[in-house]
């Protein structure tokens, strides 16, 4: 046997207690009918008990004004906008970063063969002579800048704003 | 912190990206506010009651309204732009029980609730009331609580829940009436059909 899942009398049984007639105000006929009808009983106790809560919700409920929720949506969209369209300079200045350090990391390695010449020199306790060398001195910036943008590149890469 | 220096033109530009991000809102304020104010009552109490805690719901609504206003979609009607709004409430809070940082609770009403106030003549039975439906509901699935509460907290018709629910229309009939089945039994039943006659 098929299980019946609805009634054509749940309207009723609905508007009876929207209009606030159920249980006194209403026809004899339908307090019967719901009496005897499994479905308009569940409709009738399930609604009930919404309803009621739902009317007890409404006062409980504390809200933002309309005009708070659309600043503070505004104010999200702003930042999210703004956050996109710094998207394309964080790059520039990264790209500009790593330019800096390509050209650095070149300056050193150009300047290497005089390095291993020091410290060639070095080793065989040639220090005076080496550290005359012309090409001493780019070597020794190339290497301090080398160690002082590092980190500012990194920085610059890896950082979020 | 770091920061950079923008020039006058970076920060014309960014002001003028970020209002026209406002203007791609799905309405202007004065429509909006007036939206709100229809439906915000029904939304949190709706987020209330499925999410079972007040001050999920509080952030829920306004993340529903943020959402619905970047909507990238026109509106037919009132009704469709509604159902819409509860559509984004619904998958937030399914998506806050996904991650797991709030399982749904059984709220006890407290006494000095403003809520427990409205009918000062019994407030014993009004709290009893509520928490026996609070107990109830956190024994449904999810979905059967959003459908109970569409249907008979809010009066929306089938097609108005397939809409907010994203279900087929089809299934809402025999879902409402297996979920109300099991709603009523765990309320009681025929004491509480009783109880209604009183």
């Amino acid at each position: 046997m098929k299980t019946l899942i609805e009634c054509p009398r749940e309207s009723d049984v609905l508007d009876a207690l929207s209009s606030q007639r159920w249980p006194h105000r209403v026809e004899g006929e339908l307090v019967d009918h719901v009496a005897g009808c499994e479905i308009c009983k569940d409709v009738l106790v399930v609604a009930a008990a919404m309803r009621q809560d739902r009317d007890t919700a409404w006062q409980e409920a504390s809200l933002p004004s309309s005009g708070q929720v659309w600043w503070r949506a505004e104010m999200r969209v702003r930042q999210e906008a703004i956050r996109e369209a710094s998207r394309p300079i964080t790059v520039a200045y990264s790209v500009a970063a790593l330019a800096a350090f390509l050209v650095i990391a070149a300056a050193a390695w150009l300047a290497w063969p005089a390095a291993h010449e020091l410290l060639t020199a070095a080793a065989s306790v040639k220090l005076p002579e080496s550290l005359a060398s012309p090409l001493t001195l780019p070597l020794l910036v190339a290497l301090g800048a080398i160690l002082v943008v590092a980190p500012v590149a990194l920085y610059l890469v890896l950082s979020d704003e | 912190m770091f920061t950079r220096d923008m020039t006058f033109t970076d920060v014309e530009r960014l002001d003028r990206i970020a209002a026209e991000a406002i203007e791609t809102f799905v309405m202007d304020e004065e429509t909006f506010r007036a939206f709100y104010d229809r439906t915000a009552r029904s939304v949190w109490s709706y987020l209330a009651r499925i999410t079972g805690d007040r001050s999920l719901a509080d952030d829920l609504l306004q993340e529903s309204y943020y959402r619905f206003l970047r909507a990238e979609r026109r509106f037919d009607s009132e009704s469709h732009r509604r159902n819409y709004l509860f559509r984004i409430a619904t998958n937030l809070a399914h998506d806050r029980r996904r991650r797991g940082r709030h399982a749904i609770s059984v709220p006890v009403p407290a006494e000095n609730e403003p809520g427990a106030l409205i009918d000062g003549s019994d407030l014993a039975a009004d709290t009893e009331r509520r928490t026996d439906l609070a107990r109830a509901m956190a024994t449904l699935k999810p979905r059967e609580r959003e459908m109970l509460w569409l249907a008979y907290a809010q009066g929306s018709s089938h097609e108005e829940i397939a809409e907010s629910l994203g279900v087929r229309k089809a299934s809402i009939k025999i879902l409402l009436f297996r979920a109300r089945r099991r709603l009523a039994a765990a309320l009681g039943g025929a004491a509480a059909f009783a109880r209604s006659r009183a």
